[in-house]
């Protein structure tokens, strides 16, 4: 099983198995750790599953969504390159070792 | 006058205008108290509440369409049901509903549902709406006074999801005039329950008639969009799975969208100061609409049935029991909500309310909910001014009265008479 190693806001650090093919908010929320409000429950359509990735890892996922980009860009925490929504990302071998921190809240 | 400590929330009537007080006094035994009937535990604690959506293996959705009614079609043995639950899953009612399902089967559904109602869908649907909300205004407004309930709030949450599921206009009105109520009616037994979920049963003919076109052509709507759709793992839906989800969609989605537009014009009427400063500066619309939710919102109770023993804020919770998340008192938990029965349109935390749900259950069709009532708030406000409740039907200032829909499933006004001036 793919691991992830994600950062919270306090900044703790957690590795997390995760299922291929859920999507990174679900292997967050489904972990009993604090800071994932996944407000809208993964339907793109809000931002409060927000997203740091590591640079090295950006290239290995999928694009940002047109839908995506109009929330991301709502956010007042956005960063260049890294900011993604992590109910869009679903987990796959090749994401295994993926290190995130979950952005501040808006 | 009803006694609060042998009520039975699931067929009180008295209960239904205005349950607040009675939620208060669960709150006072405590965020999760026991009912004297149905084995049931209430929650009205936010916390709490949030700790139990979070935990889907230990509590099931089994049960959510209608909680404690029927009873369990099995005697809950051990401190482990999730095999018992897993052999008599057939023999509960809508089970075949996404809002019922468990685990893999759930996720694989809700996936089908995910990125459907996107910033980029809602905003090309847009234009449809604001048509829409005119054309249905244009028929009562210049009478100045209207049942927003019926002429407006229904009819328009009904052909919204219609056009977005792309149903052909024909069979709109066939199905607005078969759909009957929601489930879960307060004193209704077990066979007219049973009888109301399956009242849904017309809609599988038809949509299965509709995804199996699509599926040979897509005509570029959500129901083509399912017929084409595959689970996260590659596999392909059957149309079975598919003209459930259709149907639930269509079912679930306009009833409480329309009852929420009922209660936002409720809360505008009762507070000429709110409706004032939301006229003068509608950016106010979104964060009044996620207030009206905590505040009114249209679940009042969503269920669900513990299948392990265990304990949630030092309260134990036996395998079987009946969970009733009173989202209703959740949302205004004092603990959670600095003066909750107040509207604040500032609130930091109002987007954190309980009312779509939360965790893997959370309401899909939220940002279509959403959309629809802004919509409909904004043309509202253009077109009518000084917007008051009719004392021929609500009573004076002080002493007014509505009807609500006798069901302890939803907050749902029956219909909401307001009088205004009709703008030209």
């Amino acid at each position: 099983m793919p691991q992830i190693t994600v950062t919270t806001r306090s900044g703790e650090k957690h590795v997390l198995e995760a299922a291929v093919n859920q999507t990174l908010m679900e292997v967050i929320r489904d972990s009993s750790i604090d800071g994932m409000d996944a407000i809208c429950g993964g339907c793109c359509s809000c931002a409060t599953c927000h997203i740091y990735v590591d640079p090295d890892f950006v290239d290995q996922l999928p694009p940002v969504s047109e839908d995506e980009e109009i929330l991301l860009d709502g956010s007042n925490h956005r960063k260049p390159e890294v900011s993604r929504l992590s109910c869009q990302i679903r987990v796959s071998d090749s994401l295994n070792g993926l290190v995130l921190q979950i952005a501040p809240e808006d | 006058m009803t006694n609060f400590a042998t009520a039975d929330f699931f067929t009180d009537t008295s209960l239904i205008e205005n349950p607040f007080p009675y939620f208060e006094y669960l709150r006072s035994q405590g965020p999760i108290a026991r009912l004297p009937h149905r084995n049931v535990l209430a929650v009205t604690g936010y916390a709490e509440a949030l700790e139990i959506l979070n935990d889907p293996q230990t509590f099931s959705s089994a049960n959510a369409a209608t909680g404690p009614i029927p009873d369990l079609p099995f005697e809950p043995e051990g401190d482990d049901i999730t095999e018992q639950l897993n052999a008599h899953r057939d023999e509960m009612i809508a089970t075949g509903l996404v809002v019922a399902k468990d685990g893999k089967e759930h996720a694989n559904h809700r996936s089908l549902m995910m990125n459907l109602f996107t910033p980029t869908r809602l905003k090309s649907n847009e234009e449809y709406m604001w048509t829409l909300a005119d054309t249905l205004l244009d028929s009562f407004v210049d009478r100045g006074h209207c049942d927003l309930i019926a002429e407006y709030a229904t009819p328009f949450a009904t052909l919204v999801i219609a056009d977005l599921l792309g149903i052909p206009e024909n069979d709109r009105i066939t199905f607005c005039e078969k759909l009957g109520p929601p489930p879960g009616a307060v004193g209704g037994e077990v066979d007219y329950m049973d009888a109301q979920v399956l009242g849904m049963s017309f809609l599988f003919e038809y949509f299965g008639q509709y995804l199996a076109e699509r599926r040979e052509q897509s005509k570029g709507d959500i129901l083509s969009q399912f017929a084409q759709a595959k689970f996260p793992d590659g596999s392909t839906p059957s149309v079975d799975d598919l003209v459930w989800i259709s149907a639930f969609l269509f079912g679930a989605g306009q009833d409480t969208t329309a009852r929420l537009l009922g209660a936002c014009l409720r809360v505008f009427c009762e507070n000429p100061e709110l409706q004032k400063q939301v006229r003068n500066d509608r950016s106010l619309i979104p964060a009044f609409i996620d207030e009206v939710v905590r505040y009114e919102g249209p679940v009042k109770c969503a269920s669900r049935l513990a299948v392990k023993t265990t304990t949630v804020a030092g309260v134990e919770i036996k395998a079987g029991t009946t969970i009733s998340l009173l989202y209703g008192a959740c949302n205004r938990d004092p603990r959670e909500f600095e003066a909750p029965t107040e509207i604040r349109l500032n609130r930091p935390n109002a987007r954190k309310h309980l009312g779509f749900g939360r965790g893997v259950h959370t309401c899909a069709g939220m940002p279509l909910a959403k959309a629809e009532v802004t919509a409909s708030l904004n043309r509202i406000l253009d077109r009518m001014t000084d917007i008051k409740l009719s004392e021929e039907h609500h009573g004076k200032p002080g002493n007014q009265r509505f009807t609500y829909e006798p069901i302890y499933t939803l907050r749902a006004l029956k219909n909401l008479f307001i009088e205004f001036t009709s703008v030209r």
